[in-house]
């Protein structure tokens, strides 16, 4: 079953999308630069105030601003959209990917995988690692990354060693799995190398400025993440019913690179980041209105995955919702309220 | 009928830096109009089968639709992932303002 525009009835005069598609280097460079520069003034404080009380809010804003912008653009980059100029466009695609902690070329095809059957069991390889629908327990284990974590690092180790599991050799040709295990040994190097030379030189500012804002930062950045499919229908073809698009603030739109326009996204990937609001606009009534803000809408989700654990209602109101499933997760999710 | 001659549209269909897709001689075909002239590929991509109608041209490239593999189209190489195997490249003539493709 592939989910695409064509199998979720969405249909777009070909002239405006093709527009639409155009790449230029300019906007991806100028969100890079404004992401440096913001990095640059968040992190100024986190260096100067170590060792004080100053430093906890501090690497705390940090954080976010870092883990959920090298998310976004290891997104971007890894669908090819982020640059035209393609040098640059895997040149960020590697160093994103590497702070992001997954090995690039996995990422591209586990990505694809996502895009081809998006949101359906046993096929869609970045479902989450809880089972759905979430409960309570699930949510913190998704917010936290705990699945996402042990999977990275064991496949750092597994890929390193030319190891591939059936899931990953499902969606990856078999003449690229050599690519994917150098590709691996180069991120796995990179990572002890800098940690070597860290401790070797008492470099701090690695830890500082990369692994601790990569875990603090982590829980804002899979909020976002699970935002994009969560409570929405599973098993079916239509990227309406299994996405979910919702509104946010214009900063919030910076670091998530407009993902929020998440259903446009999903129909015509080929667009970049920085059309999506205009493809937003053309595509008009034949999308439901977004979701409410990224903090109430995600509010609403954990109110749901509380209720469901304690055996309560578990339907929300305010936000789109697929219909009731069992917890099991058993019952296929057909439809969205 | 296999390797003939099929007249298969006036320049003027396809627009710069696009392309379109047919079925000739059963085969789905695309034909792109490049800066460096018109082309002719196999019409389906080679990694899950999508079409390449709504696919981007750009710089003698063609970028698929659904995950943005990325062939040459004047040799039909896959260029970068999630695309290995290339496309079938037909020749093609242009004669009095029509294209004309050997499938
Ligand atoms: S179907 Fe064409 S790149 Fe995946």
């Amino acid at each position: 079953m592939i989910t695409n525009a064509q199998s979720s009835n969405i249909h777009m005069d070909k002239k405006q999308l093709k527009a639409l598609m155009r790449r230029s280097d300019r906007p991806g460079l100028t969100y890079l630069a404004a992401w440096i520069a913001l990095l640059a003034i968040t992190g100024t404080p986190v260096i100067l105030t170590a060792g004080s009380w100053w430093f906890i809010p501090a690497i705390l804003v940090y954080s976010g601003c870092f883990a959920v912008s090298a998310y976004a653009l290891s997104h971007e980059c890894a669908h090819g959209t982020a640059f035209r100029t393609r040098w640059l466009n895997e040149a960020v695609f590697w160093v994103t990917s590497l702070l992001y902690y997954e090995e690039p070329l996995h990422r591209r095809y586990s990505h694809a995988s996502h895009h081809t059957h998006t949101w359906i069991e046993g096929e869609d390889n970045q479902m989450p690692y809880a089972p759905i629908p979430l409960t309570f327990a699930g949510w913190v284990e998704e917010i936290l990354g705990l699945g996402l974590y042990w999977h990275q690092t064991k496949m750092f180790v597994l890929h390193s060693l030319g190891i591939f599991s059936e899931n990953v050799k499902r969606v990856t040709p078999a003449s690229e799995l050599p690519r994917m295990q150098s590709n691996t040994q180069i991120c796995v190097a990179i990572y002890l190398g800098l940690a070597a030379i860290s401790m070797a030189a008492g470099w701090l500012w690695p830890l500082y400025l990369i692994v601790i804002p990569r875990v603090l930062g982590g829980p804002v950045m899979n909020a976002f993440i699970l935002m994009q499919h969560v409570e929405m229908a599973e098993n079916q073809p239509n990227i309406v019913q299994s996405t979910r698009s919702f509104r946010t603030n214009w900063f919030f739109q910076f670091l998530y690179f407009n993902m929020n326009h998440h259903i446009e996204h999903h129909l015509y990937p080929t667009v970049p980041f920085h059309a999506l609001p205009d493809l937003s606009d053309k595509l008009g009534d034949q999308l439901p209105p977004p979701d409410p803000g990224f903090i109430s809408t995600h509010w609403e989700v954990l109110k749901i995955t509380i209720r469901r654990s304690l055996g309560r209602n578990d339907r929300s109101a305010k936000i789109r919702q697929a219909f009731s499933d069992d917890l099991t997760g058993a019952q296929n999710d057909q439809s969205v309220a | 009928m296999t390797n003939q001659w099929h007249d298969a549209c006036a320049t003027d269909d396809v627009d710069d830096e696009d392309l379109i897709t047919m079925k000739l001689a059963g085969q789905t075909v695309a034909i792109y109009n490049t800066p460096e002239g018109f082309f002719a590929t196999a019409g389906m991509c080679t990694h899950e089968d999508e079409s390449l109608d709504g696919g981007l041209v750009m710089d003698g490239v063609i970028e698929c639709p659904l995950h943005q593999g990325r062939f040459c189209v004047r040799t039909g190489k896959a260029l970068s992932a999630p695309v290995v195997e290339n496309l079938k490249t037909y020749e093609l003539q242009v004669r009095d303002g029509r294209v004309w493709v050997k499938v």
